[in-house]
């Protein structure tokens, strides 16, 4: 008789009912982008710019590296991991990327295909600092979220670090080659270059985790580490490569940004640590792990950066903004307990 | 996760145990031989005065850590309480607006608390999110400006008693009241027995959930108080002030032999482990390091810190293991 | 020592009745206690005797029955309830707060304090009353001596001194002697005598015969649930528990089984085996086509026998081959790549993802074959085909493979998906722990046959069970494993009840001889 499992049983007696209504709404994937419209609507007497195509537009492009990133958070999300490291991975790439192929730095310079070795560059510091992750995870045992916090601690200060002893001015990279410039901000027939991006890794990213083999191990880790361990899932191994795969990300996004600003700069990304996490939480990602899609990402992210396109409109100034933002991420949070409470009683 | 190949003796266990010690050994030795002045008895208390803040707040954050949990809000809760005296001392004098600051303080640990309890979010990500709305709210409350403070704040910061500086009886009144609680009441004890086991905790009567509330409280209250003392001393608080102060913390706690697991380790730990901190802090501006390395290094000791922890945790765990056979006779 | 007879009972239970999930495990269990007596509770894995005590230590509400205490009623709400009622439960795993000290421990639920008002813990208070309870137990450590000192012994008695710090008047041990030495439990034997002597009732469960007999006035013997004997301890031998508890009903029918002809060629060999403190020199061979039936009482060692031979926990010495492979490192994902598979005892806690759906479930441990492309996209065609395939086989029962959630169905069928999760892949060792816990009779029969057309397929099938009988039932041969060594071996033809449990509880009867 095992009467470890005997308390649970015995805690699933009926519960009392609540409305359905509320339950399926909670439950729905679609009730971030019902919350977005929602918001609009709200916004839309007090400043009617926000529904106009040209902000529709702007949110658009600015959301594309955003989403890339975040994109990544939800593969470590998915095996009830967390990346807090992914803005230090944008600043660092940034930076070091940046170096390659300007004066300041202009270590690639000389190569001849500058801009290559620069991508390679960016590329390079989001894989090796997503291993150094996923290995102090699983072969060290430590807890995600300190080792990831530290490494944001670490390289945000390396890049400022590395600016500082680089550049003239000793706070950013500027004069960026005008062809890695367009990465971020060129257009094909009018969609930006971003847009292609991010829609690439979106596609893949959907089919890695829907289609491959390695996707269905991802969820079964996060879902119960242990019965897929006995099921022959390499566990270490795929939750190392969700890290790394969150680095890579980040690298790319990095790579978005970077020339959307024309600069490299150890500050880019400080202010989105929040919106990483908490676009993919508050699309239906769950913290616990095990569930999660790429389209759910999206949603998160629209109704992030749409929230952050009306508070600007509103010109609400900085606190505020941080302010709300935190709330949101709380409530995101919070429905996610809640679902998983309503999952487990069910 | 299967637990294999973990180095697992009582030998490993008592080095991992002692590297801080090891650590700070190194470092003074070090620092000692690149700076003279270093190891001045002047300097050995500018030290202490200078760790008092963080090591008021890690006191708060070792409550935190021995029940298992994490606070990443207090850097956050030391601006709100600036921001807020800024607007009382406007009309009350220091003597009712400093208790009412803390009070805020402690406000603050309890909503945190109640996500964490009652909504079971998890403690990272609530402190995460309370991080960034405290922020905000302190930028609100300050009018988006520096908050200055009259000379009255500096010079109790400045002020000396028995030829001992405020901030350090500070750190020690704190110190002994944390020392006290922790180790000589029912609430105390209770406290690291949740922190090793909730559920048999619960079993044994305790309230897991009062004391959750309560030492997430007393967190906040000791971000406020850390708060205070580090106003004393510069009497300004600028958009950063207390930004990220989080690390130097939480730092100082696993540093001090805090385990993040929950269930092991003290408050004189933490002071040992805030002292620490400050020294590599205080050693790379003697030794006039450049500025930008001390993320870096700060953040190379917190992982180090960690790491110990970590492989600490794993080998208790392994040792403990039940066994079935035992050789009778 | 029957001057407690004398005295009236104080605490009764009559026609107590327990089901879980529609199973029902306790039949009109009815007992009665006075103050000082030592009642056994013996009785094979599973026969109700844990449920028994769960009821009556407030961990289980009761379906039917009535307890009483004193003459009134008595329902527990908890174990803090019947703790308060004077009713102490040590458990097997103990509950102690390793990070503390034994004094801190016995006070953990409220200290004595200085003085009124004032916070602080009276600690010379303490210390005195911890000395008094440890002596009351002969427990000659300091009060402030850290748990995770002390031997397992030495806690045990931690716990008692603790159930005594609450003034228990019944202590419940369960199986308090299977990590215990001969010395400690000699002392934990005196005292249990002491107490009696003080007028503490205790319930003592135990796997050890010779104990029983040893320790109680009086001996209740259960079987599936039902008591099926009580006698003062002057009516009872070894023999007869034994006989008592292997009873002669056979209520479980087994599929009719074809032994193979000639033995096949050994599919799994295990020569010296050894992990300290869990195992030792373990060596047998499952053969192709074999049923090999492993028994054994709890904590005897099998489970981990069984873990470390899927490697997932660690062995010292020893080899083992699959198929005609000698293995270099035993790793799942090793032992599986050899054509291993592994059911394991906690189904809910590793052999399923609860939220998942029935075809991912079934689907997991086979997924790299069904990867196409180097992306290994998974086809999922022929994967959708094959779950499909392989469901049926098992015939899981639910409305829709892809979308029904493993944890909507009942126990019988769960089991059925994570049997189904292995034959995916098609094993040529199958190890089976426990296959049939806690699922209905036609559930069990429906694995049983499974597990028949597994082995004529020529797979080995290592079968792990508490059930005797149900190893009687299906196995070619039985090898019983005690205090983690293999102890006995029986070949189909001399399967004898008696004599496999006598082997299981060696132990226990080695003492009384």
């Amino acid at each position: 008789m095992s009467t470890t499992t005997l308390p649970t049983e015995r805690a699933a007696e009926p519960a009392r009912r609540r409305p359905r209504i509320a339950e399926r709404l909670l439950m729905s994937e679609y009730l971030v982008l019902a919350l977005t419209v929602l918001y609009v609507l709200i916004l839309w007497p007090i400043v009617p710019s926000i529904a106009t195509r040209a902000t529709m537009l702007d949110v658009l492009a600015a959301m594309m590296p955003l989403l890339v990133v975040a994109i990544g958070q939800t593969f470590v999300l998915i095996v009830a991991g967390i990346d807090l490291s992914a803005p230090s991975i944008l600043a660092t790439a940034s930076v070091v990327g940046a170096s390659m192929m300007t004066d300041d730095g202009g270590f690639a310079l000389a190569s001849g295909i500058p801009i290559l070795a620069g991508i390679v560059a960016f590329v390079a510091v989001g894989l090796l600092i997503g291993l150094f992750n996923g290995l102090c995870t699983t072969r060290l045992g430590m807890p995600a979220f300190i080792v990831t916090l530290t490494t944001m601690m670490f390289f945000s200060g390396f890049a400022l670090f590395y600016t500082a002893a680089l550049t003239d001015d000793g706070s950013s990279f500027g004069d960026l080659p005008a062809s890695f410039v367009a990465i971020g901000q060129g257009t094909v027939a009018g969609v930006p270059y971003s847009l292609g991006v991010a829609a690439v890794v979106m596609g893949v990213a959907h089919l890695v985790l829907s289609r491959t083999v390695f996707g269905r191990w991802l969820y079964a880790i996060g879902r119960n580490p242990r019965a897929a361990a006995i099921s022959g899932v390499p566990v270490r191994r795929a939750v190392t490569w969700a890290f790394v795969i969150s680095g890579l990300c980040a690298a790319i996004a990095s790579v978005l940004y970077t020339g959307r600003l024309e600069t490299g700069t150890p500050v880019l990304g400080q202010r989105i640590l929040l919106d990483i996490v908490g676009s993919a939480v508050i699309g239906g990602v769950s913290l616990f792990g095990g569930t999660g899609k790429v389209t759910q990402t999206l949603y998160g992210v629209l109704f992030l950066s749409v929230v952050d396109k009306g508070l600007q409109l509103l010109g609400l100034d900085l606190a505020s903004v941080f302010a709300i933002k935190g709330l949101v991420i709380l409530l995101a949070a919070v429905l996610d307990a809640l679902r998983r409470r309503l999952i487990l009683r069910a | 996760m299967i637990a294999r190949g973990v180095p697992g003796n009582r030998t490993t266990l008592f080095l991992l145990q002692n590297t801080p010690v090891l650590l700070f050994i190194v470092l003074i030795v070090g620092f000692g031989m690149m700076s003279p002045r270093f190891l001045s008895l002047v300097n050995f208390v500018n030290i202490v005065v200078q760790a008092a803040h963080i090591g008021i707040i890690a006191i708060g954050m070792t409550f935190v850590l021995l029940v298992g949990g994490i606070d990443l809000s207090v850097g956050a809760n030391m601006y709100v309480v600036a921001a807020v005296l800024g607007l009382f001392l406007q009309d009350l004098p220091l003597s009712v607006s400093f208790p009412l600051v803390i009070a805020i303080g402690v406000s603050f640990g309890w909503v945190n608390s109640w996500f964490i309890t009652r909504l079971r979010v998890p403690a990272f990500i609530v402190t995460l999110s309370t991080l960034f709305v405290g922020r905000g709210l302190a930028l609100y409350f300050s009018g988006n400006k520096m908050v200055g403070f009259s000379p009255s704040v500096l010079s109790l910061g400045r002020a000396s008693y028995l030829g001992v500086p405020s901030a350090i009886w500070a750190f020690a009144i704190v110190f002994v009241v944390a020392w006290l609680t922790l180790s000589q009441t029912t609430f105390g004890r209770q406290v690291y027995a949740v922190g090793a086991d909730p559920e048999a905790s619960a079993k044994a009567g305790i309230d897991v959930r009062r004391i959750l509330v309560a030492v997430y409280c007393i967190a906040g209250g000791c971000a406020a108080i850390g708060g205070l003392v580090s106003l004393s001393q510069v009497a300004v608080a600028s958009s950063t002030f207390g930004f990220q102060k989080e690390f130097p913390v939480i730092a100082a706690t696993v540093l001090g032999g805090t385990s993040l697991f929950g269930g092991r380790g003290g408050v004189l730990g933490t002071v040992f482990g805030a002292v620490l901190i400050q020294t590599v802090e205080n050693g790379l501006v003697m030794t006039n390091a450049d500025p930008y390395l001390y993320p870096l290094v700060i953040s190379a000791i917190i992982f180090i810190a960690v790491l110990v922890d970590s492989s600490r945790s794993a080998i208790l765990e392994r040792l403990e293991r039940r066994q079935i056979r035992v050789e009778r006779g | 020592m029957n001057d407690t007879e004398a005295q009236p009972a104080f605490f009764a239970a009559e026609g107590l009745c327990k089901s879980f999930f529609g199973v029902q495990v306790l039949h009109d269990m009815t007992f009665s206690l006075h103050p000082g007596q030592v009642l056994g509770l013996v009785g094979e894995n599973g026969s109700g005797k844990s449920t028994t005590m769960n009821i009556m230590g407030g961990v289980l509400p009761m379906d039917a029955g009535r307890m009483t205490l004193d003459g009134a009623d008595y329902r527990p709400r908890g174990p803090r309830d019947a703790e308060s009622r004077g009713i102490a439960f040590i458990h097997q795993e103990l509950n102690l707060f390793r990070n503390l000290t034994v004094a801190e421990n016995l006070f953990i639920a409220g200290f004595p304090k200085l003085a009124r008002g004032l916070p602080f813990i009276d600690r010379a208070k303490v210390r005195v009353r911890t000395q008094e309870l440890l002596s009351s137990v002969d427990l000659d450590v300091a009060p402030n001596t850290p748990v995770s000192r002390l031997s397992q012994g030495e806690r045990q008695l931690v716990e008692i001194a603790k159930a005594l710090g609450s003034n228990a008047r019944i202590i419940i041990f369960d199986e308090p002697t299977t990590s215990l030495t001969t010395r400690e439990i000699e002392r934990l034997f005196d005292i249990i005598g002491r107490l009696r002597r003080q007028g503490i009732a205790i319930i003592y469960i135990s796997h050890i015969l010779g104990d029983v007999l040893r320790l109680c006035d009086d001996i209740v013997v259960l079987r599936d649930g039902h008591r099926v004997g009580r006698a003062p301890r002057a009516e009872m031998t070894v023999e007869r528990m034994i006989s008592l508890m292997v009873g002669r009903t056979i209520d479980q029918i087994y599929p009719p089984r074809d032994p193979p002809m000639s033995p096949g060629a050994p599919v799994l060999e295990v020569r010296g085996l050894s992990q300290r403190g869990i195992v030792k020199n373990i060596g047998f061979d499952l053969r192709a086509g074999e049923v090999l039936g492993l028994s054994g009482l709890m904590g005897a060692g099998r489970s981990e026998l069984a873990r470390i031979l899927f490697g997932m926990d660690p062995h010292e010495t020893g080899q083992v081959r699959v198929g005609s492979t000698a293995m270099t490192t035993l790793s799942p994902a090793n032992c599986m790549a050899h054509g291993m598979a592994f059911l394991t005892e906690d189904r809910r806690a590793e052999g399923l993802m609860m939220e998942a759906s029935i075809a991912d479930n079934v689907a997991l441990a086979s997924l790299p074959q069904f990867g196409r492309t180097w992306m290994r996209l998974i086809d999922r065609t022929r994967l959708g085909d094959e779950v499909a395939r392989v469901s049926a086989s098992v015939q899981i029962k639910a409305p829709d493979l892809q979308r029904t959630l493993v944890k909507n169905l009942s126990g019988g069928n769960q089991q059925k998906a994570v049997i189904g999760k292995w034959l995916l892949h098609k094993p040529s060792v199958f190890i089976l722990d426990e296959p049939t816990r806690g699922i209905d009779v036609g559930a069990k029969y429906e694995v049983y046959k499974i597990v028949n057309r597994l082995a004529a397929e020529g797979a080995g099938v290592l079968f792990i069970s508490s059930e005797i009988e149900e190893l009687t039932g299906m196995c070619d041969r039985i090898l019983v494993m005690a205090h983690g060594e293999i102890r006995a071996e029986f070949a189909r033809a001399a399967f004898d009840r008696e004599a496999i449990l006598r082997a299981a509880m060696w132990h226990g009867i080695k003492e009384v001889a």
